[in-house]
């Protein structure tokens, strides 16, 4: 068996109302919480000072509140860290807010604070200015949770800028639904980055 | 004036989603980008959607933005003259 | 030991036409496909922006009533290529599709003809798959207005570290719709004429609409031209503001350049969107890069900012211009209107070119840059 080149140093998972790191729940919520109250008691919880959250749409806070219980159990992410995410839905949480205000019938609107988050890589670039991260982003569509191409082009990504880390996963989320899970790769840990852990992981939150 | 200020505050702090401050806390002459409140340069198209649609006022040029949406007070006398 | 990878084949659907070669030529003779825009469901006055006339390719394909005008485009794009290289549809080619936003025109539109699942990536991708029986789902990128020369570099790493794909098909594609206009225009970011890259009185984009594909290889074919490098990285400074340091572009390009070799440039393709901001932080970079002298265009005065097309549609013209030994004129420049100047190309001259350098850059703090050189 050859030695793998990366681990998985943590990683974090958000399901419904619930809430993991490293398999072990941090918050859970009753089911009837709205996906907004749910997003905002998890900020809360993590007692930080970024007015900049409540601008987010539930994409990018579900990422930056991944992204901020990862880098508490890893330490502070290096600056060159690579990020690659993938769902299914893409933005849509502010494709529907946006098309919504535009073909309203009464009051058409166009808001700039909603349009600047039609896009899913804005999530990426929400948690580059938070950890200061100037790096290789890339964000892709897939049908499903699929580690069958996110492994294979995440060690490819990684050997070819012979980087140690990046932040990679899944990041579905779609009307009141939730289902993350973003992992820390770097070059040491007891979980080997392959498609066999991911999919373990992926299945442990019930 | 004092009313339309108010309202001014209200309208801001919900439509920039500013959840942490409330009306009490926002000072009519407070500056509201820079070092004073801190909104950037989307927060200032918010604000011109939001002249256009609650007083009917259309800004185009984004320089005259930067002098109209320096205070809330400024906002207010800027509406107060152009209002239809 | 890792391989080379290569452009080996390219398609342009756009305004101006199908083929990349009779694109290229019409940019030579000064062809623009931006044009007034009196459509009401696009917006309730008029816009300057580069529309595909549906007339043209609409309807053109097998059972064409079940693909929507984006896909159809896509599927003739993607047939000109695989006709023109025999290019498998098995396991060993990967299918890349780069957009912003797909079918996101169908999204609450009364207008609509298809079912909203249709504006899920996916389902397009599926839809696509289905068409030509391809044995992998096609994978997305939607990475804003970098999308489409991120998919070429994507295709490059999976190619050249990965044994799962012998080639790849990447293809990028957007159409304009109220959505995106409705929201360019709350940015304030549209051109009330058409735009003008780099120069003192530009003040805004125009929207445009193409697809662009290649055909990308571990074998060179005589033609084919080699990706050199590339490298990609966010400003980590806003998520819409351009930075004004230019420093996820500066690291991008020194970071290509680095891995290149530091090759002589011939020539830039740069983004140049022609929004105030976005021209600036671009010069700003460039001159950090030392490239303020190397001859640039932005080819946005051509087609408008075709969004997920766009950085695969420069490329692929690039590409074109270096075949022919031709440099591309950047349309709409006059004066100077950048703190550091550059080095704008006026003309269609004719000389010796092998290397060039392609950026783009978009909200999210993204940027990319990548280098090709003739085989």
């Amino acid at each position: 068996m050859d030695v793998p080149s990366h681990y998985i140093q943590s990683y974090c998972t958000i399901r419904d109302r619930s809430i993991a790191l490293n398999g072990t729940t941090w918050l859970k919520m009753d089911s009837s919480t709205t996906l907004a109250d749910f997003l905002k008691s998890a900020y809360r919880q993590l007692d930080i000072d970024y007015p900049k959250f409540h601008k987010m749409d539930g994409l990018c806070k579900a990422i930056f509140i991944a992204t901020e219980l990862m880098t508490r159990d890893s330490g502070p992410y290096p600056s060159d860290t690579a990020l690659i995410f993938s769902n299914r839905s893409s933005s849509y949480l502010s494709d529907n807010k946006h098309a919504l205000g535009i073909f309203n019938t009464e009051n058409a609107t166009a808001s700039p604070a909603t349009f600047v988050y039609t896009l899913p890589n804005i999530a990426l670039g929400e948690i580059s200015i938070r950890h200061q991260l100037h790096s290789e982003n890339v964000f892709f569509i897939f049908d499903r949770y699929s580690p069958e191409f996110l492994v294979p082009y995440t060690q490819a990504a990684l050997d070819d800028k012979k980087l140690a880390n990046a932040i990679s996963g899944w990041t579905e989320i779609s009307g009141h639904t939730c289902d993350l899970l973003l992992y820390y790769i770097g070059k040491s840990g007891s979980v080997p980055h392959t498609v066999a852990q991911l999919k373990r992981i992926y299945n442990e939150h019930e | 004036m004092s009313e339309l200020t108010q309202e001014l505050k209200a309208k801001i702090i919900t439509q920039l989603n500013l959840e942490d401050l409330t009306v009490d806390d926002l000072d009519d002459h407070t500056p509201l980008f820079g070092d004073g409140l801190g909104l950037d340069s989307i927060d200032a198209l918010e604000l011109i959607v939001m002249l256009d649609k609650s007083y009917g006022i259309k800004l185009s040029d984004p320089k005259e933005g930067r002098k109209v949406f320096e205070t809330v007070q400024t906002m207010a006398d800027f509406i107060e003259a152009n209002r239809k | 030991m890792k391989t080379d990878v290569f452009i080996s084949g390219d398609c342009i659907i756009s305004p101006l036409g199908m083929g990349s070669k009779l694109n290229f030529e019409q940019l030579l003779t000064g062809e623009t496909a931006i044009a007034p825009v009196d459509d009401a469901t696009l917006a309730d006055h008029r816009i300057h922006a580069a529309r595909i006339a549906d007339h043209q390719w609409i309807g053109k394909i097998r059972n064409a009533s079940g693909y929507t005008r984006l896909e159809t485009l896509f599927i003739l794009a993607i047939q000109q290529l695989i006709d023109a290289h025999s290019i498998p549809v098995d396991r060993r080619t990967l299918v890349l599709l780069s957009t912003t936003k797909g079918n996101v025109s169908l999204l609450h539109n009364p207008e609509a003809q298809f079912p909203e699942n249709r504006i899920y990536l996916a389902e397009m991708a599926h839809a696509i798959q289905h068409y030509f029986g391809f044995a992998n789902a096609p994978i997305t990128i939607s990475n804003a207005c970098i999308s489409g020369a991120l998919a070429l570099s994507v295709a490059r790493q999976l190619l050249q570290y990965s044994d799962t794909y012998d080639q790849a098909l990447v293809v990028g594609g957007d159409e304009i719709s109220k959505f995106i206009v409705s929201g360019f225009e709350a940015f304030q970011a549209l051109s009330d004429g058409r735009c003008r890259p780099f120069d003192r009185d530009r003040n805004g984009l125009n929207l445009g609409e193409a697809i662009a594909a290649a055909y990308v290889t571990k074998k060179a074919t005589d033609d084919a031209v080699r990706i050199k490098a590339a490298a990609s990285f966010n400003d980590a400074n806003h998520i819409s503001g351009p930075s004004r340091t230019g420093e996820g572009l500066y690291r991008s390009i020194r970071e290509a350049m680095q891995l290149a070799g530091e090759p002589m440039l011939d020539f830039i393709s740069a983004h140049g969107t022609a929004t105030v901001y976005n021209d600036e932080m671009e010069a700003i970079a460039l001159h950090r890069a030392g490239l303020s002298d190397t001859p640039l265009h932005s080819l946005k005065a051509y087609y408008g900012h075709t969004l997920g097309a766009s950085g695969l549609l420069e490329t692929i013209l690039g590409i074109h211009s270096l075949r022919a030994n031709r440099l591309i004129p950047s349309l709409g420049f006059q004066h100077t209107g950048t703190s550091k100047p550059l080095n704008l190309i006026t003309q269609p001259t004719e000389r010796p070119l092998g290397t060039f350098l392609k950026t783009a850059s978009g909200f999210g703090g993204c940027n990319i840059a990548m280098i090709f050189e003739k085989v």
